[in-house]
């Protein structure tokens, strides 16, 4: 990206540390809760998934802000590409393997290739990006976390034989790939410029997970496990809710909005 | 609890084979001409698009003609072909129709910046540069190298796809076939990737210096992809 | 399957795939997507501020493969939960697709223009208005013509992946193919149509691009009038080419008849692909005997 990498970090109002909290611990305990729950409550609690997979990509958008500032010699989305490339790998194999630990184990896994990738990256090709190796285990993380999210949204849990008959044959984890994969990417992508700010940032963020929500919502009228309404309709709220905060934050922050207008006139001797 | 050692023991051969389908897709996008942004301002020479997006247009588009055929027939050499096929006239095609913008649109000719002849044709190529570009448009040499770039990936994600369908399974034909695509689609990006990363976004073919630098990409890509391999075959066989 | 049949529908196939191609380009020549963006976002930075849609959606190939991938999703659920009839829910499914889009587009002018504050780039609401419309309705046309090739190639063809992940995968290649070959003619040519015809575009002038039109500022919507007389164009072509010339070699060499009829198939595609390289050749030479040189040749050949 031309315009992008200032090759120096970008100023955070949250520390990343938080966000990397806030991400694990909101996104694991979502996909559990969102399965015992549904099993033994209602399926309407299915949504929480959608929850999980928000926290995982606010996370995600933060951990791809902090990287693609740095400025990576291709385009910022490549970086997600990678993350949930490697994601849906991880989270196939730890749900295919783990069962009730399944959740924890694709995410240890994602963690230990994005770590590897990331170290490769740095020591083999020589990229040289000092936080490249933390970045790739959180984006990967990040990635593997939203996409069991997003699953457990569509059939209530997050057990194998359920997400592989409701949405892997089904082909609707494409779906889950690429919803999950722009809102952790587009939101960087989309405040490109000098004057980003995080907070803008990671409120374009939450408004993406929100769309990603929806869609597990619709997705979720072909299963049993899953009640859509709730899905659908809470992700429709945070979507307007997030969408009003990020048109606050955006006139907060622009040189000017304005309805209809010519060109900015010339000032201060500029030619 | 699963037999892991067993299931690998098992499938040793589709390890292989998908760990080299992932070599052969990291080295593919080396030969893939991609100027990024300023291609697409006619400033750099090769095609005005990101290498991970063009080669997995055109790797995907290989997989998509591999998956029919492995529908039909078991013969890995057909299979891995028809990849190869698909793939090269996707990127063919986008070459082509590229050259045409490039010529009749823009109104330049086709031309190296890295190289003073093109090695084929021994066409003059400097001279042919217009003032403060890097080249532009896709001179022969960048052409075949597409091809050949486009033709290993589909290969390369045949024979991924290949592999992960034939791994020894309790699963059903749609399960496994849904699987087996997105794994095949996931290790395609990464493997996509990773090689951008090494060339730096941009590349103008097998004639271009940065060619070299293709070692320390097959080197990550193998250790990548032989990690996930081990990871799909122990989550498709232990099923 | 009867060879008639397999032709037909491959048609329909082609043809549906040339207007996804064609309506992608110009979606992304209204909102200024992919690689040309480069040059929009700049220019404020070289004190040229505009009125040209600055949008980006994580490159073109992931955000057609987006629209493939919701479109594809909502038409399957349509189809297994109610039992709809396949061409209205592609239909809702498209509608979907768009308008997801369309809050994508929003949210990536206001961003982008909002992060150039210091270069005094405005955010003009009447250009939201106007274009983002204009992109849903292509959004929605390029999601109608790859879902109805995804579902010709499941239904008909008998394609063992899924709709939602043929629809997905179908983006991806509409949009490298879109950014690879129309997005040129918008990023170097109507981009920079105040240098001469053919001189090249000199780095010096980067961001320096054109931002008034025939009547008053120019904007997106111009940019795609102009782009639709060459780049849609051959952008509907070479998808509609690549969709067509993959599944024509394998309708015409069946290989469930057989491994030689494979065989045949790919040795047909490798025919076409030497046939493109002969043709490239050719425009390669024609351009250099008629433009010429740029330079001089001072060094003996």
């Amino acid at each position: 990206m031309s315009a992008g990498g200032s090759g120096g970090g970008a100023p955070e109002a949250i520390p990343q540390n938080k966000l990397i909290a806030f991400g694990v611990i909101a996104g694991l305990v979502g996909v559990y809760l969102s399965h015992y729950l549904v099993a033994y409550v209602s399926t309407a609690f299915s949504f929480i998934g959608g929850l999980a997979a928000i926290c995982a990509i606010v996370w995600g958008a933060a951990a791809v802000r902090r990287v693609a500032s740095y400025g990576l010699g291709t385009g910022v989305p490549s970086i997600g590409m990678l993350a949930l490339g490697m994601g849906v790998v991880a989270s196939m194999f730890g749900l295919a393997v783990g069962g009730i630990a399944g959740p924890i184990i694709a995410l240890l896994s994602a963690a230990i290739i994005g770590l590897v990738i990331g170290v490769l990256a740095n020591r083999v090709i020589g990229m040289g990006l000092p936080i490249m190796e933390q970045s790739m285990t959180e984006i990967a993380s990040a990635g593997c976390l939203t996409i069991l999210g997003l699953s457990a949204s569509m059939t209530g849990t997050f057990l194998f034989d359920a997400v592989l008959n409701n949405v892997v044959a089904t082909g609707y984890i494409a779906v889950i790939f690429i919803a999950g994969g722009l809102a952790i990417l587009h939101p960087f992508n989309a405040n490109l410029g000098p004057d980003e700010k995080q907070d803008r940032t990671l409120m374009t963020a939450v408004e993406k997970g929100a769309i990603a929500m929806i869609i597990a919502g619709i997705v979720s009228i072909t299963t049993d496990g899953a009640a859509s309404a709730p899905t659908i309709l809470i992700g429709l709220f945070i979507w307007y809710m997030a969408f009003e905060q990020y048109r606050k934050y955006v006139d907060r922050d622009a040189y000017d909005v304005v309805g209809v207008g010519l060109l900015p006139t010339e000032e201060e001797g500029s030619e | 609890m699963i037999d892991i050692a067993g299931i690998l023991i098992d499938n040793i051969l589709f390890v292989a084979l998908i760990t080299l389908g992932g070599v052969l897709i990291s080295w593919s996008v080396h030969f893939v001409p991609v100027g990024g942004a300023p291609a697409a301002m006619a400033q750099a020479t090769g095609i005005g698009t990101g290498t991970v997006q063009l080669a997995a247009g055109a790797g995907l588009t290989g997989l998509v003609t591999a998956g029919a055929m492995i529908n039909v027939t078991d013969s890995l050499p057909l299979i891995l072909a028809s990849g190869a096929v698909g793939a090269m006239i996707m990127i063919s095609v986008t070459m082509i129709v590229g050259t045409w913008v490039y010529t009749y649109g823009v109104g330049v000719p086709p031309a190296s910046a890295k190289v003073d002849y093109d090695p084929i044709t021994k066409d003059r190529q400097d001279i042919y540069v217009s003032q403060g570009t890097e080249g532009h448009g896709l001179p022969t040499v960048s052409f075949v190298s597409g091809v050949i770039g486009g033709g290993l990936g589909g290969i390369g994600g045949a024979m991924v796809y290949y592999s992960l369908v034939n791994i020894t399974t309790g699963l059903s034909a749609t399960n496994l076939m849904g699987l087996a695509s997105i794994f095949a689609v996931g290790i395609f990006f990464v493997n996509a990737v990773i090689p951008s990363y090494n060339i730096g976004g941009t590349i103008e073919g097998f004639h271009d210096p940065k060619f070299k630098r293709w070692p320390k990409a097959v080197i990550t890509s193998f250790i990548v992809t032989f990690m996930c391999s081990i990871v799909g075959v122990i989550a498709i066989g232990g099923l | 399957m009867e060879p008639l049949m397999g032709m037909g529908v491959l048609a329909i196939i082609g043809a549906a795939a040339t207007i996804a191609g064609a309506s992608e380009d110009l979606e992304s020549d209204v909102g200024s997507q992919s690689n040309p963006n480069s040059q929009v976002q700049l220019a404020p930075q070289m004190n040229y501020p505009h009125r040209i849609f600055n949008k980006a959606i994580s490159g073109e190939p992931p955000s057609n493969a987006m629209l493939g991938a919701v479109g594809g999703t909502v038409t399957s659920v349509l189809m297994n939960a109610y039992g709809l009839s396949v061409v209205f829910a592609i239909a809702a499914g498209a509608l979907v697709a768009a308008l997801i889009h369309g809050t994508y587009c929003t949210s990536a002018y206001m961003g982008r223009s909002a992060s150039q504050k210091r270069f005094r780039q405005p955010i003009y609401l009447d250009i939201i208005r106007s274009h983002v419309p204009v992109m849903m309705g292509f959004a929605y046309i390029t999601t109608f013509c790859i879902l109805v090739v995804s579902y010709l190639m499941t239904a008909v063809l008998a394609h063992p992946f899924p709709l939602p992940l043929l629809a997905f995968i179908w983006g991806i290649t509409v949009g490298a193919i879109g950014s690879s070959t129309g997005d040129v003619h918008y990023g170097a040519e109507r981009e920079f149509q105040n240098v001469e015809f053919g001189s090249g575009l000199n780095a010096a002038n980067s961001g320096n691009i054109v931002r008034k039109a025939e009547s008053g500022l120019r904007n997106g919507i111009d940019n795609s009038w102009f782009c639709a007389k060459f780049g849609g164009p051959v952008t509907g072509i070479a998808f509609g080419m690549t969709v067509f010339l993959s599944g024509w070699i394998t309708a015409v060499f069946d290989p469930s008849t057989g491994t030689t009829a494979g065989w045949l198939s790919v040795i047909a595609g490798a025919i076409i692909v030497l046939a493109l390289i002969i043709w490239n050749r050719r425009i390669e030479v024609a351009a250099r005997n008629t433009y010429g040189p740029y330079k001089e040749d001072e060094v003996e050949a």
